[in-house]
């Protein structure tokens, strides 16, 4: 269902757009109308200037015998004939010129014209007129006329030439008349133009967020259309696009996060609550210390999967603080190996260490410490009893590097290179996921790299490389 | 020795208190900073244990605002956030200390003693440590039990040397961590166990009367029977 109403963004585009033509062409005409009526008042002023000049010419040469009256009317009407008769549609002729000539003297003025002459000679009494045209009013027609004084050489005479404006004026009204023709029809396409395109591009807009606010409330997999042009809405459209893989992405991982987290949890819960559950159901004595003890050792537990996965969620989402100081990678590593050693002993390990001295790196001490404790964790908690495990430690050019490896049975196939992501774990894997993806985010946050493989002849291998700590010269 | 407590959780400051009272230590508590604040400027506490998390004010600002005052009673901070604020950390190098929530109990009597001892200038270093029959040379770094010298390792001596100190007091995995290791991490396997297992087996031989104790689910102890 369209709605046309002035609310749509296509009506507003098309209202401007044709507002700012119309004005625009409005414009224009109003420059042509002033260039066109100064032509021809140009010509006209031109020509009734000439003229004047011949009639004051003649009215000065002519005797003044009984003939000078009717030689100056010839003269005069001849030179009103000289336009071109302009008629309007209903015959009337158009062009009134007026001849008068005036004495001082107490004669009669002569005059050639329409009508009588006392109206134009009360309106050229009123007005002071020289040389140059100007236009009068007189009384009893609805147009000016142009009106031009000659002194004739002689005694106090002078005579006027006029012509109605009237002939330009329907030039004029004509010229006006036809452009609101024109310029109406072509606003009105033009605004039906602007409207249909832009109504035709802000469907495909609207199309979007229909689609969009579909994605929004039911189906996060479905997508906008792949459009064939390469227009700024088919990028819209792809940018939707892209976002909505990210927001999928985000959903899924926090989807699996508090998946694997709900699993973490329930079962140390459940055997918190049997263990206190069955000492509070049995008489007090020694054992039940034993179980309050396994409660709080069940609670130790769970908080480090708490901590472990925020610190994890903290250390992917960038947001880590480092407290940057001069590592010793190499007595750090060493201290961890001793801490460690007794325990690998134990589950029939042997752990051997081959540690370059003083290798410095610029990091955060308490995070390089939990970085090399997880990696030998690592290897306690997936490798069966009785393997190898080499820790070498050396700086190679600009490097530090920690490889760790073992005769194991190596990462499962399943894992392949996805290792260090979060929650990736081997199917009989007993840890939750989380160590090596906090290796890998924490090193990374260090500017350094984890590398991980099988050996050819079995085995993992992890590498560690982190920039070294550049020193300052002194 | 006289504490002030500054928590707005209820549960937490009562079982605080009960703990801090069993202790020994004279107890008083405050609910908000404000209330905190007035208390503090009494100046008759010996230490203050501060929860960062107050409903009207940021605990470091109390500390501040305290420190401002000229009060320079040390400072025993509660945080529930996981990672240390540097401003924290800059607090710790001012000879205050912080513990992160959930902690044991032994941990906080062990901090806040350490607190209490850095603030008394009276203390000298110990160079031989007993308790009952077992005896450290903190000079030569030998340890006996009776007459018999035990064979350890320089590590296995910093961590019996660490009970010693603590001699009747429960110390916790992530206490030993940080003062033997000085490393601040939580293992998921049983890695301290198995140093305590292999120095017990050093320290109390078959027949002797043992003296380092485990206390399930918080730690250790070493104590004569």
């Amino acid at each position: 269902m369209r709605k046309i109403l002035p609310t749509t963004a296509s009506w507003r585009i098309s209202i401007w757009t044709t507002l700012a033509f119309a004005l625009g062409t409005g414009l224009a005409f109003g420059i042509v109308y002033l260039l066109v009526a100064h032509t021809i008042r140009d010509r006209s002023d031109a020509w009734l200037s000439g003229e004047a000049e011949v009639l004051a010419e003649v009215s000065a040469h002519t005797p003044k015998d009984h003939l000078y009256n009717r030689i100056v009317r010839e003269v005069a009407e001849l030179a009103t004939r000289e336009l071109p008769d302009e008629r309007n549609s209903r015959g009337q002729k158009l062009n009134s010129v007026f001849f008068l000539e005036e004495d001082d003297g107490n004669e009669s003025p002569l005059w050639i014209g329409p009508g009588s002459e006392s109206p134009f000679l009360t309106a050229i009494q009123g007005a002071r007129l020289t040389q140059a045209p100007q236009s009068i009013s007189v009384e009893g027609w609805p147009t000016s006329f142009r009106v031009v004084a000659r002194q004739v050489a002689g005694p106090g005479k002078t005579v006027y030439l006029g012509l109605s404006n009237r002939g330009d004026r329907h030039v004029l009204h004509r010229l006006t008349d036809r452009f609101l023709l024109v310029w109406g029809g072509t606003v009105i396409l033009g605004f039906l133009i602007a409207y249909t395109s832009a109504r035709r591009t802000l469907l495909r807009v609207e199309h979007i967020t229909e689609t969009v606010a579909r994605i929004g409330s039911e189906d996060l997999s479905e997508r906008l259309p792949a459009s064939v042009r390469r227009d700024e809405i088919a990028r819209l459209a792809n940018t939707f696009n892209l976002m909505l893989d990210r927001i999928q992405f985000s959903v899924n991982q926090l989807r699996a996060v508090t998946d694997a987290v709900a699993h973490d949890l329930k079962s140390p819960v459940t055997s918190i609550r049997g263990t206190l559950e069955s000492a509070l159901c049995t008489e007090p004595n020694e054992n039940w210390r034993d179980s309050v003890g396994e409660a709080i050792e069940g609670l130790d537990r769970l908080l480090d999967l708490l901590n472990t996965t925020l610190d994890l969620a903290e250390a992917q989402a960038g947001a880590l603080r480092l407290d940057r100081t001069a590592v010793d990678l190499s007595s750090l590593t060493q201290q961890l190996i001793g801490l460690y050693q007794p325990v690998m002993c134990e589950r029939g390990h042997d752990m051997k260490a081959e540690l370059e001295a003083h290798v410095f790196v610029n990091g955060d001490s308490a995070l390089l410490n939990r970085v090399v404790s997880n990696l030998l964790e690592n290897e306690m908690i997936h490798l069966p009893h009785g393997c190898r495990i080499n820790v070498q430690l050396r700086s190679q050019e600009e490097l530090a590097e920690l490889v760790v490896e073992d005769n194991g049975p190596g990462f499962p196939p399943e894992i392949g290179a996805h290792a260090v992501e979060r929650f990736v774990k081997g199917k009989s894997s007993p840890g939750h996921g989380f160590g090596l993806a906090f290796v890998d985010a924490v090193v990374k946050a260090h500017g350094g790299s984890v590398k991980i493989s099988d050996r050819p002849t079995g085995g993992a291998v992890i590498t560690l490389s982190l920039p070294l700590r550049v020193l300052q010269p002194a | 020795m006289r504490l002030l407590l500054v928590e707005d959780d209820a549960a937490i400051q009562s079982f605080l208190k009960r703990t801090l009272s069993e202790a020994g230590y004279q107890v008083d508590t405050a609910g908000d900073a404000k209330t905190g604040e007035l208390r503090a400027l009494e100046g008759v506490h010996d230490a203050f244990i501060i929860d960062l998390g107050l409903p009207d004010m940021d605990g470091l600002n109390l500390i501040a605002r305290c420190r401002a005052q000229g009060s320079s009673t040390p400072v025993l901070i509660l945080s529930a956030r996981r990672s240390v604020d540097e401003r924290v950390r800059g607090l710790e190098q001012g000879g205050d200390d912080y513990l992160t929530k959930p902690f044991a109990l032994a941990e906080l009597l062990a901090r806040l003693r350490n607190l209490l001892r850095r603030a008394s200038p009276a203390h000298s270093d110990p160079i031989r440590l007993e308790t009952a029959d077992l005896q450290l040379d903190l000079v030569r770094r030998e340890a006996r039990r009776g007459e018999h010298l035990l064979p350890l390792t320089a590590q296995e001596f910093s961590l019996l040397e660490y009970l010693c100190r603590n001699a009747g007091r429960v110390v916790t995995r992530t206490m030993i961590l940080d003062h033997v290791w000085r490393t601040r991490i939580d293992p998921a396997t049983n890695v301290v166990d198995v140093h305590i297992y292999r120095l017990r087996n050093k320290v109390d031989p078959h027949g002797s009367a043992p003296l380092i104790h485990t206390i399930r689910g918080v730690g250790y102890v070493l104590k004569h029977a």
